[in-house]
């Protein structure tokens, strides 16, 4: 069993490439075509994969371009790097030869997690949003890792959860001796990512285990919880946990400012609908 | 444990290549096969090696698109550049178009090739005029490229980092330097969608050279300065962003409040019949900058007088 965890984390260290959505791409390479596209549109459109973002956030901190651990959000990431090397980027993007539900789903849901982590973070008066919905995009990367990385694992886990209607966090312990947070949080210390990035990754289904970012990582953790009972996307089970102790305490929440959250949600997650029915129109 | 240096390869025959690439290994080199020449600037961005070698026996035209791309970017200028050419037009290269830091002629004598590739890395370290840290180009070709822009329409602007050295003491050099390498990244990209005519320098330390069209100049320095000013949100803690200052001591040991970093850019247009030698355009710099220092938070500062 400890085996295992072992091959993933070694197996962390040379993933260099995680598959985009073709839709994305395509998008993007309209942005990269026109030179008057802005850094704004394109960080709009690189914000919405998490795995064109970790991709752009693991260039910007690597030690090739000389700030490691520092850069948080796909825009200055941009700043820092130019369109050129975006240019690059999406030259050597590889994209899913199909456009599986999975995949959609899955994107979907960190897309909707980022777009309410935002909003969240907005309500409660933190000062940088961009971090938060960036971690919050970035948050279930471990998934991605697992769905390409280790296919027949992958299968197995999804398989054993609608078999025994067991979460998936449980059969991923069972099948993998880790979960898709410990997971990702490989991933992007490997890529030197911030720790503004890195805990909130790590500890989005046990806040209580944060330490300087337990506020982005309750945030993180609610965001979650709520676009996955609002139906939004498919992170991979469609068990959905309650908000944990840990979060209503650190974030101060109340009944009365989860209800306003959660009335916002169809508003909030609106944009990002269409712009989900625009990518996979292609 | 080292790191081993990494070759990127192209190689148009890949039974060859096989071979070059296993005597490469055995040299104890690394090998990044380049098969894809459409992609291969792409993959150079997110891999980047120590060294590059192409073959120029065929699809001549692809790669001297790809070689002058490589080698317009600063980033790559420091990363050598092996061209392996066939005895028939190695005796008629336009090295012009093909500006290669060495080459190799085919077929490959391989104590040869090492000893060009272990020579390359060596020369890049010896002479390159770039700044180590931020690989922008230094004085010499800051020097020239302010002569050749004498009188043409376009503007040399200096920049500087408002209250660098308090920062420098306070947060440590490691982080310093990665401000200088954040402003020099931010200037070479905001200059280089505008083409042959700009350029982006670094003199040393926190000053920095660029040169901009002259109608498009002010746009790029507002521009520089507003992507400056989002990324000091990443080298400061949230309570100084709030408060807009952090406390240190001052030379004499007083406590004192410091401003969260901004730049002064003195703006020089080359139109200016004035500026008639490389002096000048120092001096007049020198001067502008104490205007553009001022005021609080960043600021460029435009050379009107005519004398």
């Amino acid at each position: 069993m400890g085996n295992k965890r072992e091959e993933i984390h070694r197996a962390i260290s040379n993933v260099s490439n995680l598959p985009t959505l073709p839709g994305v791409i395509s998008k993007l390479n309209s942005l990269v075509e026109n030179d008057r596209s802005s850094i704004d549109q394109m960080s709009h459109v690189i914000s919405s994969d998490q795995t064109l973002s970790a991709r752009v956030l693991k260039l910007v901190n690597s030690p090739f371009y000389g700030f490691p651990g520092r850069v948080s959000t796909v825009s200055h990431a941009l700043i820092l790097l130019g369109v050129n090397v975006v240019k690059g980027l999406t030259l050597s993007a590889s994209i899913f030869e199909l456009m599986e539900k999975q995949a959609v789903g899955l994107w979907e849901h960190s897309l909707g997690t980022a777009v309410i982590a935002r909003f969240i973070a907005k309500e409660l008066g933190h000062p940088d949003l961009d971090s938060v919905s960036t971690a919050a995009l970035l948050h279930d990367i471990g998934r991605v890792v697992l769905k390409v990385m280790f296919v027949e694992d992958y299968q197995k886990i999804q398989t054993l959860i609608s078999a025994r209607d067991a979460t998936m966090l449980e059969v991923e312990q069972e099948v993998l001796n880790t979960d898709h947070a410990e997971i990702g949080s490989w991933l992007a210390r490997a890529w030197n990512l911030p720790e503004k990035l890195i805990e909130p990754i790590a500890f989005h289904h046990s806040v209580e285990r944060a330490k300087e970012q337990k506020t982005v990582a309750s945030i993180v953790h609610l965001s979650d919880v709520l676009v996955k009972g609002y139906g939004f996307g498919f992170s991979g089970d469609e068990f959905v946990s309650s908000i944990q102790q840990a979060a209503w305490e650190h974030l101060s929440l109340t009944d009365e400012k989860v209800e306003k959250i959660v009335s916002a949600l169809e508003m909030e997650l609106m944009d990002a609908r269409s712009f989900s029915f625009e990518v996979q129109a292609g | 444990m080292s790191q081993k240096l990494r070759i990127a390869l192209d190689h148009r025959n890949p039974e060859e290549m096989e071979i070059l690439q296993l005597r490469l290994q055995g040299k104890g080199y690394q090998v990044i096969p380049l098969n894809l020449l459409k992609n291969a600037i792409g993959l150079l961005y997110l891999d980047p090696p120590d060294l590059v070698i192409v073959d120029l026996s065929t699809e001549i035209a692809i790669l001297q698109t790809f070689i002058q791309d490589l080698k317009r970017e600063s980033y790559f200028t420091p990363v050598p550049l092996i061209g392996l050419i066939p005895e028939v037009i190695a005796d008629r290269m336009e090295w012009e178009k093909f500006p290669l830091d060495d080459f190799i002629r085919l077929p490959i004598v391989y104590a040869e090739l090492f000893n060009r590739i272990a020579l390359s890395l060596e020369r890049m370290k010896r002479v390159f005029d770039n700044n180590p840290l931020t690989r922008l180009p230094g004085n010499t070709s800051i020097q020239r490229a302010i002569q050749l822009a004498l009188g043409q329409e376009v503007a040399v602007c200096y920049l500087d980092i408002n209250d660098f050295k308090p920062y420098n003491d306070v947060y440590g050099f490691a982080r310093g330097d990665e401000v200088i390498n954040m402003v020099a990244r931010i200037i070479s990209n905001a200059v280089k969608p505008y083409g042959e005519k700009c350029f982006a320098g670094h003199i040393g330390g926190d000053d920095f050279v660029f040169i901009t069209p002259l109608d498009e100049s002010e746009k790029i320095c507002q521009k520089i300065i507003d992507h400056f000013n989002m990324i000091v949100s990443d080298l400061f803690g949230e309570e100084e962003k709030s408060k807009r200052f952090y406390i240190a001591k001052n030379r004499k040991g007083e406590i004192e409040k410091i401003p969260l970093l901004g730049l002064a850019i003195a703006v020089i247009p080359m139109t200016n019949p004035v500026m008639n030698h490389y002096g000048k355009v120092a001096e007049s710099a020198a001067s502008l900058k104490k205007l553009a220092k001022r005021s609080n938070g960043s600021r460029y500062v435009v050379e009107r007088r005519s004398s």
